[in-house]
């Protein structure tokens, strides 16, 4: 049964075990069961795409995820969301603990109880559908923490939920890539939150990488305290449908945020990201970098808003979308907003939309590159730039070539 | 007994040579012949053709060959796609390099030389066999190895530019080099530097031809010909002596012969 359909319909399709968040997140779904597409963030969402994800049969049963370019490399903690494995790591300078399902629970709940339809309904729907074995929540303290790798992956023909919470104690340095795997013709809807305490750094690595018809709705919500460093790499690309959502709220400034990101389009696929950083106290900064890569009758979507309240004086940021159109049929939409109160504030933002550089091309070619290496090279720098941010190893992850392959 | 008399082989030939872009048509008759081990030396007024010249014999797709032959040792190559022209030997140094951000000098000159070695049936070199080769190499134009992990010509000075150019020719040992105003931007010494680069590199079984302004690059490199170009064609051949005349006379002339032609 459609997604909607269960949420408009009576009770008599929910069953004993939901848990009360699904519970509470399905009577706000039911004031506003489908998104506004008069909504700024689903205006440009093609709604038969949409509909598709929504058409999946949904389950919360587990699957082995098929990782693609995987090599066994040590000294690296690797969870699969759903797995159902106790996660306790302890060593002389570090903690990896799972939160309490209490602990999980109130979080959520709090969470929730603030959301609303309009802005976070891609929070609710996931909140709906993940049952507390699809929910990870991990406290991480301490340093020299060998990198986490978290993966969360939808199975063939099915729509699966998986939740992530991670509380990052203070002075704690940790790397963490997220990877989230879609099989083929599949649906995948996740929920990421990251509080950041103070003097605490998080290099965050997302990877969305999907295979035929593959779907995905991804939120991350971030909150970062006094002093912390949070430093976002992503990269998305093989998903028919894809949407991330991104929230980041330094909740008294004094932080600093670096964000680079990538989404790669072929064919018919859709792709967008939405980014929302707010800076709720004086001497926050940002440098946010988008970019994406556009082919075929493909389309790639991105809107980010900076919002800057009079108490946020002294922020720092910087949003910059740069887009590559490879097809005349392909579509780039980018927005990149500003809206500031603060009047003592150095903000900037820009976008630019252009396609491979002839100059360029023609150069290699007169050095003997064919055409097919010389847009490989250009692509090949466009791609690093993001790549060299995220905090995976070549060794584990040759994104490069998985990348120039797929092209 | 014979004596050993050197046999000069035609390396370029071109003959007749009509090219257009955007419906302008801006090469008119191009006649001249390269042959082993020839430096030729094209002069002449800005917008007269030279540059427009070197980018046709390279390939670059915005421009059209309404008629003529470019022969590269004996084969047409006005059919042919720029990277199969230069993986035959064709090389053109331009006079405003270009600067790709983000890829890496040292890889591109070894794609580049392989492309090449490929063609000239030579096994290609790995990325260790490739970095002993190009650091033999630097030493011919005096450059630096950190200027190989940089991006292509990113941040190079005028001077750098230059001479990464002519570090691309000596990887490539063309048939054919092309040097369009390699003299451009360069002070005293990046010139010495640049022309004892070029010397070093050219022999006798290649040809060289220096598109230029300036008496002052060829003080360095005396050219077996020098060309006058005007209105797309060669209106004149000499030898070195012409392009002194040249310095010393200008190009007003040119105007007077191409109204009586």
């Amino acid at each position: 049964m459609n997604i909607i359909e269960t949420i408009t319909k009576s009770d008599k399709n929910i069953s004993d075990n939901t848990s009360n968040i699904q519970r509470i997140s399905l009577d706000k779904l039911r004031t506003n069961p489908i998104p506004n597409n008069k909504n700024e963030i689903w205006r440009l969402t093609n709604k038969s795409k949409f509909n598709r994800f929504l058409d999946f049969k949904f389950t919360n049963d587990f699957y082995d995820p098929d990782i693609p370019g995987y090599s066994n490399i040590q000294n690296i903690c690797r969870i699969i969301i759903g797995e159902n494995k106790r996660i306790k790591l302890k060593r002389e300078n570090w903690e990896i603990k799972e939160l309490e399902e209490k602990e999980i629970q109130n979080f959520l709940q709090q969470k929730i109880i603030k959301s609303d339809t309009t802005q976070n309904w891609s929070n609710l729907l996931n909140h709906f559908l993940t049952d507390n074995k699809n929910i990870i929540g991990l406290n991480i303290s301490g340093k020299e923490i060998p990198p986490l790798e978290i993966i969360c992956n939808s199975k063939n023909n099915f729509l699966n939920a998986k939740t992530l919470i991670i509380n990052i104690e203070e002075d704690t340095i940790v790397s963490i890539s997220q990877i989230n795997i879609g099989d083929k013709n599949s649906a995948l809807s996740i929920s990421s939150y990251f509080n950041i305490a103070q003097h605490s750094v998080l290099n965050h690595g997302i990877i969305s990488y999907g295979k035929n018809k593959a779907n995905i709705i991804n939120t991350l919500n971030v909150w970062q305290h006094k002093n912390s460093e949070y430093n976002l790499g992503s990269l998305q690309f093989e998903y028919d449908f894809g949407r991330f959502e991104i929230s980041i709220n330094q909740v008294e400034g004094n932080a600093k945020t670096n964000i680079k990101g990538i989404q790669i389009t072929k064919n018919n696929e859709q792709i967008s990201t939405y980014a929302n950083i707010e800076f709720n106290g004086p001497n926050g900064f940002l440098d946010q970098l988008n970019k994406s890569l556009a082919n075929d009758k493909s389309h790639s979507i991105f809107e980010g808003l900076i919002i800057v309240p009079q108490i946020a004086q002294k922020t720092d940021a910087s949003q910059l979308s740069r887009n590559l159109l490879l097809s005349n049929y392909a579509k780039i939409d980018t927005k990149p907003q500003l809206e500031i109160v603060a009047d003592d504030v150095k903000c900037m933002h820009g976008a630019t939309i252009s396609q491979l550089n002839e100059d360029e091309v023609f150069y290699m070619r007169s050095r003997g590159l064919t055409l097919e290496e010389a847009s490989k090279l250009q692509l090949r720098s466009y791609y690093q730039e993001v790549i060299s941010f995220l905090p995976v190893s070549k060794e584990r992850w040759d994104l490069l070539a998985l990348l120039l392959k797929n092209k | 007994m014979e004596s050993k008399k050197e046999i000069k082989q035609p390396l370029l030939e071109i003959s007749n040579l009509f090219a257009s872009t955007e419906n302008l048509t801006i090469l008119k008759g191009v006649n001249i012949e390269i042959n082993s081990g020839e430096i030729h030396a094209i002069m002449g007024r800005n917008g007269c053709g030279k540059s427009t010249l070197s980018k046709i014999i390279a390939g670059h797709p915005s421009y059209e060959v309404t008629s003529g032959k470019i022969k590269l040792c004996g084969n047409d190559i006005e059919e042919l796609e720029p990277e199969e022209r230069a993986q035959s030997g064709i090389f053109l140094g331009f006079q405003y390099p270009i600067e790709i951000p983000g890829v890496s000098n040292l890889e591109f000159l070894r794609v580049a030389t392989n492309a090449r070695r490929k063609f000239l049936k030579k096994e290609e070199l790995d990325t260790f066999e490739f970095e002993d080769l190009v650091k033999e190499k630097l030493d011919i134009v005096k450059m630096d190895s950190a200027f190989l992990s940089r991006s292509i010509n990113q941040g190079f000075s005028g001077g750098e530019k230059k001479r990464n150019e002519i570090l691309q020719m000596a990887l490539l040992e063309p048939k054919i080099a092309i040097l369009d105003e390699t003299d451009s931007g360069l002070d005293i010494d990046a010139l010495r530097i640049v022309a004892s680069g070029i010397k070093k590199i050219a022999n006798k079984n290649s040809g060289i031809i220096l598109i230029t302004h300036y008496q002052r690059l060829l003080d360095e490199i005396k050219p077996d010909f020098v060309h006058v170009m005007a209105d797309g064609k060669i209106i004149k051949t000499g030898d070195s002596d012409l392009a002194l005349e040249l310095e010393k006379n200008g190009y007003d002339w040119t105007d007077e012969f191409i109204k009586e032609n």
